[in-house]
């Protein structure tokens, strides 16, 4: 599903939290990168139709989401997990999901008990399903909010933080599970976590400020760290210069990965970049460090 | 439709699946046939008309236990934000109204149940002593006519008043409201016990009571006085009527609200 985002805003009393976002969505899987408060929920919430705009113009779809006509056409074909998502501890996750499956207009009782134990299978919680939400732990609850998302086979997928809090297994699992979905949809997914978009994403934005500061090829931001990332090898203190990616200690020293424009010392080796320096160097270009 | 249905379904499942529920039923129901005393329907002649005797019951059973209805109902509104499910139901393209419409049916069904269950349970207890069937047809009136209206009554508010209140406010402010509008005595204090608008079901009561008794204060003089026809059949259908639509006032104006946010729209330019 096509997504078409024209100078959005968003203001919250005094907090501009979307200022003048522009942005275009095809299909695939396309990841959201900020830091916290960036904006990526609230932009997200805008896109599931439960947060009006202060203005700008949405089109998902060919539906103007401006409009409450518009709202309701998209949300009959979309699947969403919000970032903190509560779930009714009284009911089992196959009433749960068979709850929602109503309300998404799912009306055909066979095909919809059908849908809800496949999904449940999908996500690995057939074993639980008939024991009350109110046990489980962060990584199930996740997990029953992408088996709802996934009712109805939407072909829009908005995915706010899904990995957020979750062992490294777990998360692994899921965002795999995630591309797998991404085929003939379209799935947004936030996070601020530029492995999780560096894994499943050809396509992202990066959000700051409520401001785009990049949009496209995940491959182009990587490229955005070129000819600025260094390899230093030494005993001694850190490198000044720059901004430190990573540091790993070695017999032979410590290997520091720096994002600097210039070199950060005389023997420091040029290297090709990853997506985190790309992103790395996006956000020093964009808010340059104080000098001193 | 469909989604009102659905809505009134789970709301029904996930209230009448509530321990507390239950407990508290039992609790002030039980109090009551503890304490009715000799003007109880225990104490009623054996030969007193089926009617008379389940009627009796019904407003014993009225007294307190719409206490409990209220209290459990004024969280369910609320907690859809308070257990973070709100984000996800606004995002289903299902309107407000329906979801609203069928938190108050699901949440009337399931407080219905342990009041009809008291009253089956009374019916059940006194046909050894009576030996009348027709109380359990009596049963299922008195809880139609006086306990259903005020369970929908109560309802309304509980849902409603709790979202720009707070919960634990509303209750305060209802036990004061059950007490001061249903019980005491309008020769008291100005209040609206003896009127139509009694939850508690006054009119009804004493409709089903016939030869001119009265259930507790229903035509008895006292504040806003058109309020306050003789008892009678018309009159207790009145009251049933008015304590419905009352219930539904919060009910319109929350749809109302909650319709007028979801159409909102804005400028594609500021
Ligand atoms: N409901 C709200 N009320 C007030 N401020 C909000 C609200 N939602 C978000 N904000 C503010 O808007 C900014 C962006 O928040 P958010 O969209 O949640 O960012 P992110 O999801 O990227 O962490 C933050 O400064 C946040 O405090
Ligand atoms: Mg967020």
């Amino acid at each position: 599903m096509h997504i078409e985002i024209a100078d959005l805003r968003r203001r919250f009393g005094r907090v501009t939290a979307l200022d003048g976002v522009d942005l275009t969505v095809s299909g695939g899987m396309f990841g959201l990168l900020g830091t916290n408060g960036a904006g990526k929920t609230t932009l997200m919430r805008i896109l599931a139709g439960v947060l009006p705009a202060t203005s700008g113009r949405v089109v998902v779809g060919g539906n103007d989401l401006s409009t409450r006509g518009g709202r309701v056409a998209v949300q009959r074909r979309l699947g969403y997990l919000p970032q903190e998502l509560g779930l009714y501890p009284d009911l089992t996750p196959t009433e749960f999901l068979d709850y929602v499956g109503l309300l998404k207009g799912l009306d055909d009782r066979a095909a919809r008990r059908g849908q809800v134990g496949d999904l449940l299978d999908l996500v690995g919680l057939s074993d639980v399903a008939g024991r009350k939400l109110k046990g489980f732990s962060g990584g199930m609850r996740r997990r029953v909010g992408i088996a709802q998302a996934l009712l109805g086979d939407p072909t829009l997928l908005i995915v706010d933080e899904p990995t957020v809090g979750l062992d490294p297994e777990e998360r692994i699992r899921f965002r795999t599970l995630l591309s797998s979905l991404a085929g003939a949809r379209t799935v947004l997914l936030s996070t601020h976590i530029v492995e999780d978009v560096a894994q499943t994403c050809r396509q992202t934005a990066v959000l700051a400020a409520g401001r785009v500061l990049f949009t496209g090829q995940v491959t182009d931001l990587t490229a955005r760290a070129e000819g600025v990332t260094w390899e230093i090898v030494t005993a001694g203190s850190p490198p000044t210069d720059g901004v430190v990616v990573s540091a790993i200690a070695r017999t032979d020293g410590t290997h520091y990965r720096v994002v600097s424009p210039r070199p950060p010392s005389p023997d420091a080796i040029p290297v090709s970049p990853s997506l985190e320096e790309g992103y790395v160097a996006l956000m020093r270009s964009a808010t340059p460090l104080p000098v001193g | 439709m469909t989604a009102l249905l659905a809505v009134a379904r789970y709301e029904f499942r996930m209230q009448a699946r509530k321990r507390s529920l239950w407990i508290a039923a039992v609790l002030l129901g039980g109090t009551l046939v503890v304490l009715q005393g000799d003007r109880g329907p225990r104490s009623l002649p054996v030969g007193t008309p089926a009617r008379e005797v389940m009627a009796t019951w019904a407003l014993l059973f009225s007294i307190l236990m719409p206490l409990a209805y209220g209290m459990l109902l004024a969280d369910r509104l609320v907690r859809d934000r308070r257990l973070r499910v709100e984000p996800l139901l606004e995002s289903l393209p299902v309107g407000p109204v329906a979801r609203l419409g069928g938190k108050y049916l699901g949440g009337v069904a399931a407080c219905g149940l342990p009041g009809l269950a008291a009253l089956l349970v009374a019916a059940v207890t006194e046909l050894p002593k009576r030996h009348d069937p027709a109380l359990l047809g009596w049963a299922l009136v008195a809880f139609a006519v006086v306990t259903l209206p005020g369970i929908a009554m109560v309802a309304g508010f509980a849902l409603v008043c709790p979202t720009f209140l707070s919960v634990p406010l509303f209750r305060v402010l209802f036990v004061g409201y059950w007490f001061w509008g249903n019980m005491l005595a309008p020769a008291f204090l100005p209040s609206l016990t003896g009127t139509v608008l009694t939850p508690i079901g006054d009119y009804a009561a004493t409709w089903l009571l016939g030869s001119g008794q009265t259930a507790l204060f229903a035509g008895t003089p006292g504040l806003l006085p058109f309020l306050r026809p003789d008892p009678s059949g018309a009159s207790a259908a009145l009251s049933v009527a008015v304590i419905v639509l009352c219930g539904l006032i919060p009910m319109t104006a929350a749809a109302l609200a909650a319709h007028r946010a979801t159409r909102q729209t804005w400028p594609a330019k500021a």
